[in-house]
């Protein structure tokens, strides 16, 4: 089990690292083809629409969004004839075969009957309207993703036949990995290898057909420990899908990798091709450190480190960190608290035998305070805990997690062998960084 | 109604919702017959954004909102991390009561005090604003009583501020602040006044801190305050102290960083405690700057000296400045317009110091209520520069046909020879015709003698470079071959600031505005 911190001053005042429901829901369907999202909302509500569309990378020219820009007298009187004008006006504009119809707080409060807007109006356009409650005040960015999620099964279709060797990946997009669709296609690849098809991904460039299919999958694996858990448990009570694999962490660092491969190989008769992935990846990742990264075994070891993440990329890194790193992981910031996170969290701290502090839904003033606290050598999180790391004097801050600083323009993955390097590569760099002197010392030369 | 004074060779006629002067267009929206509504599609950030913007840069402050968390997300993510990366500053928090949907049925006031409570143990901060969302305006929380209830029973001064995203457009969230700030300020005694006697507020900045690394405008005018022998009391609130602030109405002038949002400040003090204010258009340019420098001498008694610092100023620049100049008179330049302020500001400056032809293109017809102030001054000043509007200003973004946008507004110039034309704009515009574009982080300062000669050498850059067609490669990237739709609502600011207008607005084929400005 873990040492869990306890937190003073924050039960009413929280300083969030995480977005709103509305993000979060904007995150999931943004990531479908051929829709658009219509919000009733005030106009600063596009632009966390618009992170939904930055987190899924969809490129400007191919976003479609549109708001009611709801102002005091809507508010008041009520504007479901405005919403109705827009509709018409974003589905002749749009032209998408979904249109999604988003309340927000304001919308939501007032009662605007968004799902009798879109059962009104759906004769009069082409783009099946599809209506969804995102009020900021429903949860946070993960919660909304569970609800965007949810708001899927309207789209999805009884199944016909099921595909054996099928699989639905939920939720690639909950992870902080910065170009996280590097990660769904290395999971991609090793199905491909295993001879399983993926049926739908929820969502990444998901196509409106393989979302109706979704359900003829044979079973659902979470690329998420912070999302997806209900969604999962919706399809199978629904369509009988079973969730796979959750259970073990998410495929980050060699033993993590082979143990996820494995139990996927396992359960598709695909053991030989699983085991010659792993065998392939575990001497990929040693020939390069022999060659490149022989000096990580110094620098790392016994470093006492804090990890501050999400639970999809920070579960998997324990072991790592721990295991393969001989780092000592003292201290863990979640940035959610899901019953099933904290549970594999739990039994992964009491395998590695590793006394860690922990902390769920953590926010700003409780990473700063416990990074004041601990005094860690480094910190592994994003550029958050790099400016608090600095401030607070830590001199080691990696920044592999969003937000970085860091502009990286080709995908690189965090998951698996190559996932592993390209964590170690961002480590090495920040870490002979941090060492390096800044500036010529003139003071040396002064006679 | 559509309203065509004139037309350019007849061209485009159908395209066209507006060509005439700045003063007609005013005339026309004044009395509704031109729409001055933004569209579905063209999103700005809400008066909760354009507020908190403001907020972000008060030193030794917390900003406490009382709504769900995403608000305070929001604008942490954009003002405070921003100011981390760029400009040196620690992490700074913002902080919120974090509704849910229990507090949104039976109300979040006990929330908010517990929260105030919190916030003050917690930080320690010398003064907690309160802003409010739309989630707790709309549930009609009683903030004001609350702070009212809490006021001595923290260290730090309580002040609310009302910003529920849907009431106001998203400029009234500056005002709102701005006036709102007035009220942490001591009225000025005469110990002060004179302590003071020379020294100015620059009032209209926002977010916080500037660019550790970077020549921005706002040094420039401090480095020619300082110049002038006066010194900086505060910058409001670009990073300001709430000492800074009780303090501020001793100065002997509060000068007009940007004159529309500088305005609202400057106006409230001057009635509050009767402060000058020195408020000009934005200082591009010779002209604007001396007008800027001399409004402000004459408030510190400095006039002779500020005379001197423009002789000195002008004589650092003029050898390469009157080298320049001859190649810019007589030219036209076509003005992006989707930064009302900027764009007159620009037009301002051609004019005056240049000796260009200035035409603002896609001022979007709102922005004669939103920029009032500016306007008001342009025309008082004599300067009643071409404002060019075309349909898609007014439609529901498309992506897909902006493309044509280039060629169309060739096509309106008629006979101009494109060599002849400058494109002041985003780089991300691909007019066929020399382009100078204003933000890139390289071409600072603008203001001032410095920046003045920066914006002639950026022209002249231009117009020498001419031959060389714009980059296939950046062209591909803003224009892909099966380029879809966007729209400012799809934007994030950042995003939005940096797109060309006709990437957001092109449903006419044409340019129109970015999120923020």
């Amino acid at each position: 089990m873990y040492d869990e911190l306890k937190f003073y001053q924050c039960n009413h005042s929280q300083d969030p690292l995480v977005g709103c429901a509305l993000e979060g829901v904007a995150t999931v369907l943004a990531g479908i083809e051929d829709v658009s999202i219509l919000i009733h909302s005030p106009q600063g509500c596009s632009s966390t629409v618009a992170l939904g569309y930055d987190n899924q990378e969809i490129d400007f020219t191919r976003r479609k969004s549109a708001c009611t820009r709801l102002f005091e007298t809507d508010i008041i009187m009520g504007a479901t004839d405005k919403l109705k004008n827009l509709i018409v006006e974003a589905d002749s504009t749009f032209a998408s075969k979904v249109m999604f119809v988003v309340g927000t707080c304001a919308a939501d409060i007032i009662g605007e009957d968004i799902e009798a807007v879109c059962r009104t109006m759906q004769p009069q356009v082409g783009a099946r309207l599809i209506p969804v409650f995102a009020g900021g005040f429903r949860g946070n960015a993960y919660d909304g993703m569970d609800l965007g999620l949810e708001a899927l099964l309207a789209v999805m279709k009884e199944p016909e036949k099921r595909d054996a060797r099928s699989v639905n990946l939920i939720a690639p997009q909950a992870s902080l990995n910065p170009t996280w669709r590097a990660d769904l296609l290395w999971v991609r690849r090793v199905l491909t290898r295993m001879g399983i098809e993926v049926r739908a991904v929820l969502t990444r460039d998901t196509s409106l057909h393989e979302l109706r299919h979704a359900s003829s999958a044979s079973v659902n694996l979470l690329l998420s420990h912070d999302v997806g858990y209900d969604m999962a448990k919706r399809m199978e009570e629904r369509f009988a899908i079973p969730l796979l694999l959750a259970d073990i962490p998410l495929p980050i660092g060699l033993i993590n990798s082979a143990r996820w491969l494995t139990a996927l190989g396992s359960h598709f008769g695909a053991e030989s091709a699983a085991q010659e992935i792993i065998t392939e990846g575990e001497t990929m990742v040693t020939d390069v450190l022999r060659r490149r990264g022989l000096m990580i075994i110094p620098r790392y070891r016994n470093c006492r480190i804090t990890l501050s993440a999400d639970a999809t990329i920070g579960i998997g890194l324990v072991r790592m960190l721990f295991a393969e790193l001989e780092m000592i992981p003292e201290c863990i910031l979640l940035r959610s608290g899901r019953p099933e996170a904290r549970d594999l969290l739990a039994a992964e701290l009491t395998e590695l035998n590793l006394a860690a502090k922990v902390a769920f839904d953590v926010d700003g003033h409780q990473m700063r305070s416990t990074l004041a606290q601990q005094d860690p050598h480094a910190v592994l999180g994003s550029a958050w805990e790099q400016y608090m790391a600095e401030e607070v004097g830590i001199q080691i801050g990696f920044d592999l997690l969003t937000p970085t600083n860091r502009d990286t323009y080709v995908d690189r993955p965090y998951m698996g062998y190559e996932g592993m390097l390209n964590m170690l590569e961002v480590m090495a760099n920040d870490f002979e960084r941090a060492q390096r002197s800044k500036r010529i010392a003139w003071e040396n030369y002064t006679s | 109604m559509t309203y065509i004074p004139k037309i350019a060779g007849g061209l485009l006629t159908d395209k066209i919702v507006f060509h005439g002067p700045l003063s007609e267009l005013y005339r026309l929206a004044g009395k509704g017959a031109i729409p001055t509504h933004l569209q579905g599609s063209h999103t700005r950030p809400c008066k909760f954004w354009t507020a908190t913007k403001i907020l972000s840069g008060i030193r030794n402050s917390v900003v406490l909102t009382h709504g769900p968390s995403g608000c305070a997300y929001g604008i942490k993510q954009a003002y405070k991390l921003t100011n981390c990366r760029n400009s040196g500053a620690v992490y700074e928090p913002v902080l919120s009561t974090n509704l849910d949907q229990n507090q949104i049925i039976y109300g979040g006031e006990d929330e908010l005090k517990a929260a105030i409570r919190e916030v003050s143990e917690k930080y320690a901060p010398k003064v907690i604003f309160v802003a409010t969302s739309c989630a707790s305006g709309i549930i009609g929380d009683n903030v004001d009583g609350i702070i009212r209830d809490m006021r001595g029973r923290v260290e730090a001064e309580i002040m609310p501020v009302h910003c529920e995203g849907f009431s106001g457009e998203y400029r009234s969230g500056f005002d709102l602040v701005f006036r709102d700030l007035v009220k942490l300020m001591h009225p000025p005694t005469e110990e002060e006044k004179s302590r003071l006697a020379r020294s100015v507020n620059i009032v209209g900045a926002k977010m916080g801190p500037e660019r550790t690394e970077i020549d921005t405008d706002l040094k420039e005018l401090v480095r020619l305050v300082e110049a002038m022998g006066a010194s900086i009391n505060a910058v409001i609130a670009g990073n300001c102290s709430l000492e800074q602030l009780h303090r501020a109405p001793s100065v002997a002038v509060n000068c007009a960083l940007c004159l529309d949002i500088g305005y609202a400040v400057g106006t409230a003090m001057r009635d509050a405690f009767g402060t000058p204010l020195n408020s000009t258009i934005l200082p591009y340019g010779i002209a604007a700057t001396e007008s800027w420098l001399r409004g402000a001498a004459t408030h510190l008694g400095l006039e002779a000296e500020a005379e001197a610092l423009m002789q000195q100023e002008y004589a650092a620049i003029y050898a390469d400045y009157e080298e320049v100049r001859p190649h810019l008179v007589g030219k036209t330049a076509i003005i992006e317009g989707h930064d009302a302020i900027k764009s007159l500001a620009i037009a301002h400056m051609l004019d005056k110091d240049f000796g260009m032809r200035a035409i603002i293109y896609n001022f979007h017809p709102w922005s004669t209520e939103a920029r009032e102030t500016s306007i008001d001054y342009m025309l008082e000043a004599g300067l009643d520069p071409e404002i060019l509007i075309t349909k898609g200003t007014l439609a529901l973004g498309r992506y897909e046909s902006m493309q044509q946008t280039e060629d169309e507004l060739l096509q309106f110039l008629g006979g101009l020879n494109p060599m002849e034309t400058v494109y002041f704009g985003s780089s991300l515009s691909f007019p066929k015709i020399p382009l100078v574009d204003l933000n890139a982080i390289l071409n600072r300062p603008r203001f001032g003698y410095r920046g003045a000669l920066k914006v002639a050498q950026c022209i002249k850059t231009a117009l020498d470079y001419a031959f060389r067609p714009r980059s296939t490669l950046a062209k591909r990237i803003v224009f892909p071959k099966d380029g879809g739709l966007a729209s400012a609502a799809s934007m994030t600011p950042k995003q939005a600031q940096n797109l060309p207008d006709c990437t957001l607005y092109a449903g006419g084929r044409r340019r129109g505005q970015c999120m923020m400005s």
